[in-house]
């Protein structure tokens, strides 16, 4: 299509070109100015900082902020719990969500409509937050690890794109397998699953930005602030006039502040998801047009 | 007699063939039941007046009191308002971003700046609302980079977060900023299915880049505009308690307070658990009735619209 209408362009079109380069690399600009600010916060001294005169350089650069946070602070015990709980997440939702899925999306199995009924009501009726804080409380979740894993593991709407890709798989390869007396165990782990690592991969990903993401239950189960996770540690570097900052910040002789700590902090923790975002762009792509197209 | 036991016959069968399937959809079940049913049950909590120690089976039921109490409590409306304009605010103003965004970058003719573009929009998309609660009010703050380009013009300073005024607008950007490059993907996928045939037939009428993107890109991509409209407004009331809770502070909860972090505030803080589970059942009900509405009708305006 760019090639057949790009032959000859008019000084119409040129115009066109160029306001809508500008349009786009502006908006770009003003996405990227918070993180470019911030960034720039995050290095600069004290004084800048309480002085207010940090635009998108920093004033007075200092390693000071980078070097408080990445040695005193518990980040990492957080992110090491994040990290955990992240993983444990994807590994056990792919494996509940492919064997729940892939039944559902057999016709000849009767109860899947019903089941899939069962599964699509979650997405309409949400149950009030107050049951749900209190059932995860009588599984004993309360200040326990699990409660950041538990009640990530299974989410309608990736359940439905599993289904969706299932439903998809070419059906005479199942048949012929199945006049060869393949079982429906091993129909399911040695030839669907195996050519189903893009689907796999997708909603992997979904479930893992989620968990890595998730905020409202950890806020809700976890009070222990040893066993914050990186989320909640932010927001409460971000927020603290108290706790371990506090006290760092009054430290006279150090060169950072509050918000160039907090600064550093929410640079520090964006910096996983930038590293790994570009491995896996184009699976996010994937799902969301599988998500979309069909829900 | 032979019926029952034809059936009987049957049954056996089904499991001798399928019994496999049991036992695999026996773990997201039980997780299913357990994370998303077992609290559904629980909302009968909302008809009683609960407490931990009593639990469900010995609190004592009150009727629909706590209903009656809501109708009567000031701060119910307040709420109810407060989601609906945000959501209004959302659906009018968020809504269309993506889809201006897409026809822009479909009309780039520069593939590398485009892929730039994309990736700079789309990364906020996987950033926790934690995080850009924290980025808005760096941004916005006394020493922030609003503050200064505000000194640059003689302008004296403001502090936006703290200013009911300030809260909507706030809201309305950091959704934009987070979320309008991902809802793109999904743009980008339905332009690039238009038959090429029918940009070529428009040149050769005469039809200039402008033409073509408003004749053609942009109504063959109206249909999946529609469903996701239809759809998104079935999650009407979903507003995000992340995003809210991150951007609020106790100056701007008169219009920043939506039910999901009211419901925490008052049931998780204060211990109001029946009350506000009421609340909370309040706005599941009318949130499924809005599904249920917008799913019909976006399954008539396209046949694979709709969630089911």
């Amino acid at each position: 299509m760019r090639g057949s209408h790009s032959i000859r362009e008019s000084a119409g079109d040129r115009t066109f070109n160029l306001i809508i380069l500008i349009f786009l690399v502006l908006f770009a600009c003003l996405m990227a100015v918070p993180m470019i600010a911030e960034l720039a916060v995050s290095f600069s001294s004290k004084i800048a900082s309480q002085t207010g005169t940090i635009g998108l350089v920093p004033v007075g650069f200092t390693l000071a902020s980078w070097d408080f946070m990445v040695r005193n602070s518990g980040l990492w015990s957080s992110i090491g719990i994040s990290v955990a709980s992240t993983a444990l997440v994807v590994v056990i939702s792919l494996a509940i969500n492919a064997m729940l899925a892939y039944p559902l999306s057999k016709k000849r199995f009767a109860p899947a409509r019903f089941l899939v009924l069962v599964v699509v009501f979650t997405m309409i009726f949400k149950a009030p937050t107050i049951p749900y804080f209190l059932a995860l409380r009588g599984y004993g979740l309360y200040n326990n690890f699990w409660a950041m894993v538990i009640p990530q593991v299974i989410s309608a709407y990736n359940l439905l794109v599993m289904r969706s890709f299932f439903q998809s798989f070419p059906a005479e390869i199942e048949e012929a397998a199945e006049i060869d007396g393949c079982g429906k165990f091993r129909m399911f782990f040695q030839i669907v699953l195996p050519s189903s690592k893009a689907v796999i991969a997708t909603v992997g990903l979904f479930y893992g930005v989620g968990a890595w993401n998730q905020y409202a239950t950890p806020l809700m189960m976890i009070q222990d602030t040893a066993l914050f996770p990186l989320q909640l540690k932010i927001h409460q570097l971000v927020n603290a006039a108290s706790g371990d900052i506090a006290a760092a910040v009054k430290v006279s002789t150090a060169n950072y502040t509050n918000d160039t700590l907090g600064a550093a902090a929410v640079i520090f923790s964006m910096i996983p998801v930038l590293l790994i975002y570009p491995f896996v762009q184009k699976y996010f792509a994937k799902g969301a047009m599988l998500g979309s197209v069909k829900g | 007699m032979t019926d029952v036991r034809r059936r009987r016959s049957r049954l056996a069968r089904h499991f001798r063939e399928f019994w496999p399937y049991y036992v695999m959809i026996l773990p997201g079940l039980t997780f299913l039941i357990l994370i998303r049913y077992v609290p559904m049950a629980g909302s009968i909590i909302a008809f009683q007046n609960f407490s931990l120690r009593k639990g469900i089976w010995q609190s004592p039921f009150v009727g629909l009191e706590n209903f009656r109490k809501l109708l009567a409590y000031d701060d119910f409306y307040r709420v109810f308002r407060n989601t609906l304009i945000l959501g209004g605010l959302k659906m009018l103003l968020v809504f269309p971003v993506p889809i201006l965004l897409s026809l822009l970058l479909n009309e780039l003719r520069y593939p590398r700046v485009k892929k730039g573009i994309q990736t700079v929009v789309t990364i906020p998309h996987f950033i926790s609302w934690v995080i850009v609660g924290g980025l808005t009010f760096d941004v916005l703050g006394a020493g922030g980079i609003l503050n200064q380009a505000r000194a640059l013009m003689g302008m004296e300073m403001i502090l936006p977060m703290q200013k009911s005024a300030w809260f909507r607008p706030v809201y309305v950007f950091t959704s934009i900023w987070k979320e309008s490059g991902w809802g793109t993907v999904v743009y980008l996928a339905a332009i690039s299915g238009i038959d090429p045939g029918l940009y070529e037939s428009a040149s050769i009428d005469g039809a200039s880049r402008f033409q073509k993107m408003t004749r053609i890109t942009l109504p063959m991509i109206l249909p999946t505009a529609v469903t996701l409209f239809l759809i998104n407004m079935g999650s009407f009331l979903d507003l995000g308690f992340d995003q809210v809770f991150n951007l609020y502070t106790p100056m701007t909860y008169d219009v920043a307070d939506i039910f999901d972090t009211y419901v925490y505030r008052s049931g998780i803080q204060q211990g109001k658990y029946s009350f506000s589970t009421a609340v909370g059942l309040f706005q599941s009900v009318i949130g499924l009735a809005l599904v249920v509405l917008f799913n019909h009708l976006s399954k008539k305006v396209s046949e694979d619209g709709g969630l089911w």
